[in-house]
């Protein structure tokens, strides 16, 4: 993979053939090494390379961004000449700033060397852990183990350098009783592939497995719900785009108050609820520099409760006379969830162990993870999405009885002011790809509308 | 691995490789040399690593998204137009063997006759490892060998046309929308793709083809400060596998003032009552439906297990070919050869010819979706062509292909379902969509809603969803309209596998009504 002093020389060469005042190009070389399985058999393994180059060029306001992977000098003359015909011919975009300076980025902690160049031989003894497991108790197991090495490099004519390299790693696996009549679930992501422990999560998604044989129905309704890290997770990531500073001005996200106005500053959520961004947490990768090409820092969005930040990119910082918000995206687009808070996101956790979270239910339900989430409201964020690979009732204290999955209509943000306990935080990745630093909780009147009959 | 001298080896590789590769003379129907010649490589160096099999895909993918977005300025009355145009380009290849039985895969962007060789022999490595954890050896479905081309039919390169023309295309369309002071921002854009695919076998097909996508919408959004609330309506016309001949008939502009007036209708609609009532989906809003509840269960990959771990399984089991699954108006078929969707293609990501398959007939479950890998499994003689891969540097597996539902006797009309209805809504476009693992229990919203009373269309309302239990739904299906209503929409952002790859596909079908579906109220 390139070195800082190889991007920087590349950088170089592209920002010379640069015709413009301004130009900002990023380079990013990635590698990527997995394995696949299921049936108890591996299915699918790659090993593959990718890099690109994009190159955005501005000039009286007008900009053309071009991406390429061609690496040839040629081609990359001709990615740069291509991003100045598309300015020339776009119109001026009023909200563009001038390109800004030189930054200092400080380092994140995220490389581990050991997983960057792991190949099949580090990967398929936690695949053959699983599946051995597996088929001493007759189970059928699938999963996938990955890893990645990503370079990531940018550069513009005002003098800005910005060099990050990190690795990270995961495995999952699901496994399932042979006639499909039921279904366990357990993940681990680790920025060091040297602590994915592959044993323990056999054994956690096969006892799941066996443990949520024969669910019974039970009826939909609200109910308090335990949810292990990697189901808050789930849903508490999808917060993050609403501390748009834009869109929360605009009227357009849960922190805009009715007729005008925010909530910054007003206490929302119960007092143990801290969610923040930090990007030199070692647990997860994160990039240095936000959207904005900006450095980023530790920062929080909601502490102890009260709405602590709104994410001010740089053209709504300059409108609205405020200081650009660092751990904030780039700009808010015209109708979606808008680019807020993003990357290396944290809920953190309370003294709880899962034992005295479940003793502390009198009657709800465990909650393995969630499948398929989408938004329903924008504004509100509710979300609607279904339990998955293990569902449990908890009464008095105790799980009991496996039960039928459901379907789930609900807000994060309503979840987390109905947050009675919070759990140790880990770092968690959801079946939808999201991931962030999350604990498990226990909340009241989770929306549980309809049963899905899915194993 | 992507060494240093590998990355920057690519600076010495000849210079603009793609475009030379996949440019040839406009009438030849068999593939450029120069690719035949790279292809070789592939087959000679894993036939001497003992493969039994290999195939190489050498692509060129190139992705243009031009969009104007008109946003009020703070402070002031001023609507600010604020452009985004982007051109990508990706250029690679990837090498897929088998040895000792097992897949192996490898790829990488620096297309010269030494990487090819050196990642082929990546692949055969990674293939041998796996070859330690396969209970069962590889079998794939005899197929024909092709040495040819194929394009997707057009008369006008859709990325050669001038920004400027697809600028004043967009601008129009965002503008029309912001004509009413009532709307907040307005926007548009257009999306057009392009991929060069060259695939050569050792079964000895050789087959280069070209496909172009067009796609893009007009979108405006309202908000009710007052109220805390705000709503949009998007128009997104057919998505097509076209040239830029197709871009009129997408009537942007035209449709824009409708969007302009619906979005501020959608912000005082009243909320629907939920409860039980009948439905009448659009075709706009119905394909996605298809696609998550007949679609994804009927792929065989899910049906067996082999994507159990994050896509699910299938409640279409293999005990339910030959028996009843939806009602008999549902006739549903599996299609990668009709003009404009989106999953055309001449041959799939393994050389199979396209083709169309019957999946439901007449409600009765008739076929899966297959692979080369997976024919045996049901008993088939060939794959049904459904294999693909979203990029060189991506595995290629089973995806789906343009499903259809088959328009229902012709005297059957959108107006002829509506009367038919005493309570119920009409739902046009997309909005949230959710399915479970085995594809029982969804939820889909809509992007407009309309009352039905009595028989006839009223007023717009909001906040509608409805839940199902998939069979259940469509075996509630009492009628779809003829063919004159048929319509096909394209979704190009349709998920699956492990590292999750993107598949664009087509479903089609006429307005179709569905009974006591339960409607919720939704935020």
């Amino acid at each position: 993979m390139l070195t800082r002093d190889e991007a920087q020389q590349l950088a170089k060469k592209l920002l010379g053939y640069s015709t413009f005042p301004e130009c900002q190009v990023t380079i990013t070389s990635w590698e990527q090494a997995y394995t696949r399985f299921a049936n108890n058999g591996i299915t699918t393994a790659s090993f593959n390379l990718r890099n690109t180059v994009s190159i955005v060029s501005t000039r009286e306001g007008r900009t053309g961004s071009y991406g390429v992977n061609d690496l040839d000098d040629a081609s990359l003359k001709a990615a740069v000449k291509k991003a100045e015909e598309l300015a020339a011919i776009a119109p001026p975009d009023p909200e563009r700033l001038p390109a800004i300076g030189a930054q200092t980025f400080a380092d994140t902690h995220d490389y581990d060397e050991a997983t960057a160049v792991a190949r099949a031989p580090q990967m398929i003894p936690h695949v053959k852990t699983i599946i051995d497991l597996a088929m001493k108790q007759k189970l059928v197991a699938a999963g996938l183990i990955e890893r990645s090495h990503r370079v990531t490099a940018v550069a513009n004519k005002n003098g800005l350098f910005g060099f990050h390299r990190a690795a990270d790693s995961q495995l999952t696996t699901t496994i399932r009783m042979p006639d499909g009549s039921s279904s366990g679930w357990a993940g681990q992501p680790s920025t060091k592939l040297s602590e994915i422990d592959s044993a323990r999560l056999g054994a956690t998604a096969s006892e799941k497995c066996l443990r949520w044989r024969k669910p019974q129905k039970i009826d939909p309704g609200n109910y308090t719900v335990l949810m292990e890290p990697t189901a808050a997770g789930d849903l508490v990531r999808l917060m993050a785009g609403a501390f748009s500073a834009r869109e929360t001005d605009e009227g357009r996200t849960f922190l805009s108050k009715r007729g005008g106005g925010t909530l910054l500053g007003e206490k929302v959520f119960p007092e143990f609820v801290t969610l923040r961004t930090d990007p030199f947490d070692p647990r997860q990768p994160a990039l240095p520099w936000t959207n904005d090409l900006l450095p980023t820092r530790a920062i929080s969005w909601i502490e102890k409760g009260v709405i602590a930040n709104l994410a001010y990119d740089r053209y709504w910082a300059n409108k609205t006379g405020k200081p650009a918000t660092p751990g904030a995206g780039g700009r808010g687009g015209g109708g979606g969830f808008g680019f807020g808070a993003q990357g290396a996101l944290t809920l953190e956790g309370g003294k709880a162990s899962m034992d005295e979270l479940i003793a502390s239910v009198d009657r709800g339900l465990l909650i393995t993870h969630f499948w398929y989430i989408r938004g329903v409201n924008q504004q509100t964020l509710q979300q609607t999405g279904l339990t998955r690979d293990g569902l449990f009732l908890i009464e008095n204290g105790k799980i009991t009885t496996p039960v039928m999955n459901f379907r789930f209509l609900e807000s994060p943000v309503r979840l987390l002011k109905n947050t009675k306990m919070l759990g140790p935080a880990m770092r968690v990745r959801g079946l939808e790809g999201g991931m962030m630093i999350a604990p498990a909780l226990v909340a009241t009147d989770f929306p549980l509308p309809s049963i899905s009959d899915a194993i | 691995m992507l060494t240093r001298r590998h990355f920057l080896a690519a600076s010495a590789a000849s210079a603009a490789l793609a475009g030379e590769l996949f440019a040839a003379p406009k009438d030849s129907d068999t593939p450029s040399a120069d690719l035949e010649k790279l292809g070789d490589i592939a087959l000679r160096e894993a036939k001497k690593s003992k493969a039994t099999y290999c195939d190489i895909r050498i692509v060129r993918l190139r992705d243009q998204r031009v969009g104007l977005r008109l946003s009020p300025e703070r402070g002031t009355n001023k609507t600010l137009a604020v452009p985004n145009v982007f051109e990508d380009s990706s250029f690679g290849f990837g090498v897929r063997v088998i040895v000792n039985g097992a897949w192996g895969f490898a790829a990488s962007p620096v297309v010269t006759p030494e990487e090819i060789a050196r990642i082929t022999g990546e692949a055969v490595i990674i293939a041998k490892a796996n070859a330690s954890v396969q209970p069962k050896p590889v079998q794939l479905a005899p197929v024909k060998a092709y040495r040819t081309r194929w394009e997707t039919p057009h008369d006008k390169d859709p990325l050669a046309i001038p920004m400027q023309e697809k600028l004043e295309l967009l601008r129009a369309a965002a503008e029309e929308v912001k004509k009413n002071p009532r709307v907040f921002g307005g926007a548009a854009t257009l999306n057009l793709r392009s991929e060069d695919k060259y695939f050569a076998s050792s079964e000895g097909s050789s087959i280069q083809q070209l496909i172009l996508q067009i796609y893009g919408n007009v979108n405006a959004t309202a908000v009710d400060r007052a109220k805390g609330i705000s709503r949009s309506r998007t128009y997104s016309p057919t998505q097509a596998s076209a040239g830029w001949e197709y871009v009129p008939e997408m009537n942007l502009r035209e449709n824009a003032g409708r969007i302009r007036e619906e979005v501020v209708e959608h912000l005082s609609a009243p909320p629907v009552k939920p409860g039980k009532k009948d439905l009448v989906l659009l075709p706009s809003h119905l394909c996605l439906t298809v696609h998550e509840s007949v679609a994804h269960p009927t792929e065989l990959d899910r049906a067996l297990g082999y994507e159990a771990n994050y896509a699910g399984t299938s409640y279409i089991t293999m005990d339910k070919i030959g028996k009843r699954i939806a009602s008999e108006h549902c006739t549903f078929i599996g299609d990668r050869i009709s003009p404009r969707a989106l999953g055309t293609t001449g041959y799939d990501d393994e050389g199979v010819k396209a083709t169309r398959f019957t999946i439901i007939d007449k409600g009765i479950f008739r076929n899966y979706q297959t692979t080369r890998e997976q024919a045996h499994l049901v008993g088939d003689k060939e794959s049904h062509g459904c294999c693909q891969a979203d990029s060189w540097a991506t595995v290629p597996f089973q995806r789906m292909p343009n499903v259809w539902l088959q328009a229902g006797p012709r005297e059957t009309t959108l107006e002829s379902l509506i009367a038919g209805i005493d309570d119920g809504v009409l739902i046009d476009g997309q909005g949230n969509y959710s399915i479970d693992q085995q594809r029982y229990n969804f939820q889909f919203g809509g992007d407009a809603f309309w009352e039905i009373k009595n028989g006839k269309k009223g007023n717009m309302i909001s906040r509608v969803a409805y839940q199902g239990r998939t069979p259940d739904f469509w075996q509630s299906c009492d009628g779809t309209a003829g063919q004159a209503y048929w319509q096909q929409f394209g979704l190009t952002g349709d998920a699956k596998g492990e590292p999750t790859q993107i598949n664009s596909i087509s479903h089609g079908c006429s307005p179709t009504r569905f009974r006591n579906v339960n409607v919720l109220i939704t935020d």
